[in-house]
């Protein structure tokens, strides 16, 4: 109980890191500032599992995006070198419309979400990790079957839209 | 034995698969062993079925399965085994066994030998099928399957122009009479609701005249084209372009038959449809002396032994239609064996002399070819119907049944037709085998065919001479007669008693038409008396008709052949400019309605993201009015 | 547990718009497959709250999160393989450039 106002400390921080560490990776004019601010926002985000008491999902989330797909999208960054421009030339023509109308809706679902209540029901105590390979090993491993199909296709498709022809 | 008579069909059709599957690349020259093996035992079966039919099995229907059903309509995959199905099976067999041997002979040096035996393992499938169905529409899968193996036989040579016309010419003359098949199938189920034959045949008392006569006139359009009967007869002469095993055994043989059988299947309609009858006799007769007159002065060895296949189909009808199916069953057995026998034979001349058909060129063969000489001298005598050999019975059988018709002027078109086939056939053996020979060159070449072929006109000779004397004696009553009698005569038909002297005087008659032919044929081409050449300058004019087989090709080409172009060219406008146009005009439609969708595609990837961000604040919108009342009724 | 779910949502909904916003303005194709990566990330925050929250006692919304990480990788792997091959063909990142759609 007295431990409480930790809790909303960090529920804080995260948030700030998570909102501030998004809006870096859309405004940064250096791309590699935004790829990292991308893996900042994806470890905040680990912590927000955390505080949520999934810590399984939080540690998938540190392992596959903060350490895969940050990885994945440097070497996207590094392979396809921009020549400077103005700051003004970052953004698409469409811009303004695009502010105009995600603005409003980004504002209503946001309110929105403070609408939402907790349910009836006490999360395990355990932890998430129980619940998690149940469903996953019992009732949805066909799916995680199919899931491993997906990544297999994804990776042949990869190596064949890179693959030079000439080679 | 009976009831495994579906391996009769099967075996051929199993070969067939073989050849098909495997012959071009790995079996080669096996394929003729196995297609030969598999319809030699067929023959053995057959053999056995007849026997068991003779034993007594009457009629025995065989279902494999059901084919259709709607309600009370049945159409079952079933043979019917009776003494007619059961002699047709054995001709088939017997006579298509012998072909298959010789056909390893002739071919052998053929680049399509494989394909050769692939097709023609179909065909006796196809034909098989065709005899031993119970209903019409069986009958006529085998009816399709034969005209189609005729199409790819004829045209085996399909890199030659001539085989490929003459394809093309039967396919379409068959059409027409496929279409007759399929009008009278038609009616026959409209009117009796079904197909099977015993069940269409016991209920031939419902149905109206001009039902009945329509049936038959239908079914008789369809044994006209497959039988090559006037006007649908001149695409068999032209079909003498596939190969000489062919013309034997699917347009001598069986194939053609297949007309004549199919009447006879169905004698309780014909003669229940009196005026149908009439017509089957009139254009039997019509075609067989036709037909005849053509054969007078060809010189293709193959085409007079095709102008004198359609003569004797018309016979088979003639006697079809005078009452007599016995004696056409009769005569297409007989005339399976002697007409195959005579066209192998101009198969080994033609083999013999390097694929040379002109009888012109030919001539004295007889000391080079001596077995291939003598056999068709008995099928040649059996065709000008010389006692005792097999032509003569079920000819004279034929002569009589028209003439105790009462239908005298039918017998004396026979009689005539009789005197011209000795005279045609005296003259075909005498200008090949006979006299000096005109080309010196082909003659030093010619030489015996193998042992292969040869032991096949051997074994039909046997049957050409002896057959009519095994199954047809006394005539009107042999052994044919009680055994094919009960299957194909009508109950309550007037039985005919006839005087034996009677009978005699018309074979006398018969037998001194064929003579006078003969006569006639030696007197012209072995004394010269008239000189052939004489012959033909003093009948100029009709000699030209002749051997232009009455232009009916020609008067098909401008009369029939043009109206349906012309008639053909407005429906090909009104399709190319209406139902074209229309097409064309709701695919314009869409192109011109693409074109104008087309500028919202942008290509850029953010503009379509922005309209999925529209579309979605479109569905919030609505949700929260929703939500908030505004749309409330 | 003082912080309710919808404060977790709300998070969630705007780093999602956050996401959108970048993916509608940016041009560089790397930056926009970035920002489609944070509307995952949203959506695997709003499903892990609901999930722990008020969900089933059995955490089924954890088990999509699994999914997203692989549905994520998979896309990741493949975008950046198309933007790789276009930018052989042009040596640059811009999607307004990249007009092959261009009906």
């Amino acid at each position: 109980m007295s431990y409480d106002f930790i809790e909303t400390i960090l529920f804080a921080l995260l948030t700030l890191g998570i909102v501030g560490g998004a809006l870096g990776v859309v405004f940064l004019n250096r791309i590699t500032g935004s790829a990292l601010l991308m893996a900042f926002t994806f470890l905040c985000n680990a912590g927000m599992f955390v505080l949520l008491g999934a810590e399984t999902i939080a540690a998938f989330q540190v392992l596959i995006y903060v350490g895969a797909i940050t990885v994945l999208v440097l070497y996207g960054v590094m392979f396809t070198p921009q020549q400077d421009r103005p700051y003004g030339l970052f953004f698409q023509k469409q811009t303004p419309w695009a502010a105009l109308f995600v603005a409003p809706i980004g504002l209503f679902v946001a309110l929105f979400a403070f609408s939402f209540r907790d349910g009836s029901h006490a999360s395990a105590k355990g932890g998430d990790l129980v619940p998690l390979a149940t469903s996953v090993f019992r009732d949805y491993a066909f799916p995680f079957e199919v899931a491993s199909v997906l990544l297999l296709a994804a990776m042949i498709g990869a190596i064949v839209l890179v693959k030079r022809d000439d080679e | 034995m009976i009831q495994d008579v579906w391996l009769i069909p099967a075996l051929p059709l199993a070969a067939f698969l073989v050849n098909g599957l495997f012959g071009r690349r790995f079996l080669r020259h096996a394929t003729g062993a196995i297609a030969t093996g598999a319809i030699a035992a067929s023959a053995v079966m057959a053999t056995l079925v007849f026997l068991e039919v003779l034993g007594g099995q009457e009629r025995t229907t065989v279902t494999l399965y059901r084919w259709i059903g709607v309600g009370d309509f049945t159409v079952n995959v079933s043979a019917l085994v009776d003494p007619l199905s059961s002699v047709m099976l054995l001709v088939v067999t017997v006579v298509g066994t012998l072909i298959f041997i010789f056909a390893n002979g002739y071919m052998a040096h053929d680049h399509g030998f494989a394909r050769f035996f692939t097709w023609f393992s179909l065909f006796a499938f196809a034909m098989l099928i065709l005899v031993m169905a119970d209903n019409y529409l069986l009958m006529f899968v085998g009816w399709e399957g034969v005209g189609l193996c005729s199409y790819l036989l004829i045209g085996f040579w399909f890199d030659k122009p001539a085989p490929q016309h003459a394809a093309n010419k039967a396919f379409w003359m068959n059409r027409i009479g496929d279409w007759g098949y399929t009008i009278g199938m038609v009616t026959t189920f409209l009117v009796f609701g079904s197909l099977t034959y015993t069940e269409v045949f016991a209920k031939v008392g419902i149905a109206t005249q001009a039902n009945l006569t329509l049936i038959c006139i239908a079914f008789f359009v369809g044994a006209a084209g497959k039988s090559a009967q006037l006007p649908l007869h001149s695409w068999l002469p032209d079909a003498m372009e596939g190969p000489t095993p062919v013309s034997a055994l699917i347009h001598a043989a069986t194939m053609v038959t297949a007309g004549v059988y199919l009447v006879a299947r169905s004698t309780p309609l014909f003669v229940a449809a009196g005026p149908a009858l009439q017509v089957v006799a009139v254009v039997g007769a019509i075609t067989a002396i036709f037909a005849a007159t053509i054969a007078l002065v060809q010189f293709d060895i193959k085409r007079v032994m095709a102008y004198s296949t359609v003569s004797q189909l018309g016979y088979m009808f003639l006697a079809l239609g005078v009452g007599a199916p016995v004696a056409a069953i009769f005569h297409l057995a007989t005339h399976a064996f002697f007409k195959a026998l005579l066209f192998l034979g101009s198969g080994s001349v033609i083999h013999g002399l390097g694929n040379e058909q002109d009888m012109r060129k030919m001539g004295g063969l007889r000391r080079k070819m001596p077995v291939t000489y003598w056999t068709m001298l008995v099928a040649g005598g059996a065709l000008a119907a010389l006692p005792p050999l097999a032509g003569f019975w079920s000819k004279d059988e034929i002569l009589s049944g028209a003439f105790l018709s009462g239908q005298t002027a039918l017998w004396a078109v026979g009689i005539v037709t009789a005197i011209l086939t000795a005279f045609y056939v005296t003259r075909a053996l005498w200008l090949t085998f006979h006299g000096e020979p005109r080309d010196l060159h082909l003659y030093e070449h010619a030489h015996e065919s193998p042992a292969v072929m040869t032991l096949p006109l051997v074994a039909l000779a046997i049957g050409s001479a002896t057959l009519g004397l095994l199954v047809g004696f006394p005539p009107d009553q042999g052994f044919i007669h009680s055994f094919l009698g009960p299957a194909v005569t009508v109950e309550g038909a007037a039985e005919r008693a006839v005087e034996l002297s009677t009978l005699l005087g018309l074979a006398a008659v018969s037998v001194a038409a064929g003579i006078v032919g003969i006569v006639i044929g030696v007197a012209m081409y072995v004394r010269h008396r008239p000189d052939p050449a004489a012959v033909t300058r003093a009948a100029g004019p009709i000699y030209r008709l002749l051997v232009n087989k009455y232009y009916i090709d020609e008067l098909y080409d401008h009369r029939i052949v043009e109206a349906l172009r012309a008639f053909f060219g407005v429906l090909w406008a009104f399709d190319v400019h209406v139902i074209d146009g229309l097409a064309n005009g709701i695919g314009r439609l869409a192109a011109v309605g693409g074109g104008g969708a087309r500028r919202l595609q942008t290509g850029v990837v953010g503009n379509y993201a922005l309209t999925v961000v529209v579309g979605l604040l479109v569905v919030l919108v609505a949700y929260g009015g929703y939500a908030a009342g505004v749309f409330k009724r | 547990m003082n912080i309710p779910v919808g404060a977790f949502i709300a998070v969630s909904s705007i780093l999602f718009f956050i996401g959108v916003a970048g993916v509608l303005m940016r041009r560089n194709a790397v930056v926009i497959l970035m920002c489609v990566e944070l509307m995952l990330n949203a959506a695997n925050l709003a499903l892990v709250a609901f999930s722990r929250r008020a969900g089933s006692p059995d955490e089924r919304g954890s088990v999509f999160v699994v999914f997203i990480f692989v549905i994520a990788a998979a896309e990741v792997a493949v975008g950046l393989a198309i933007v790789l091959s276009s930018y052989r063909n042009r040596p640059t990142v811009d999607v307004d450039e990249v007009q092959a759609m261009k009906g």
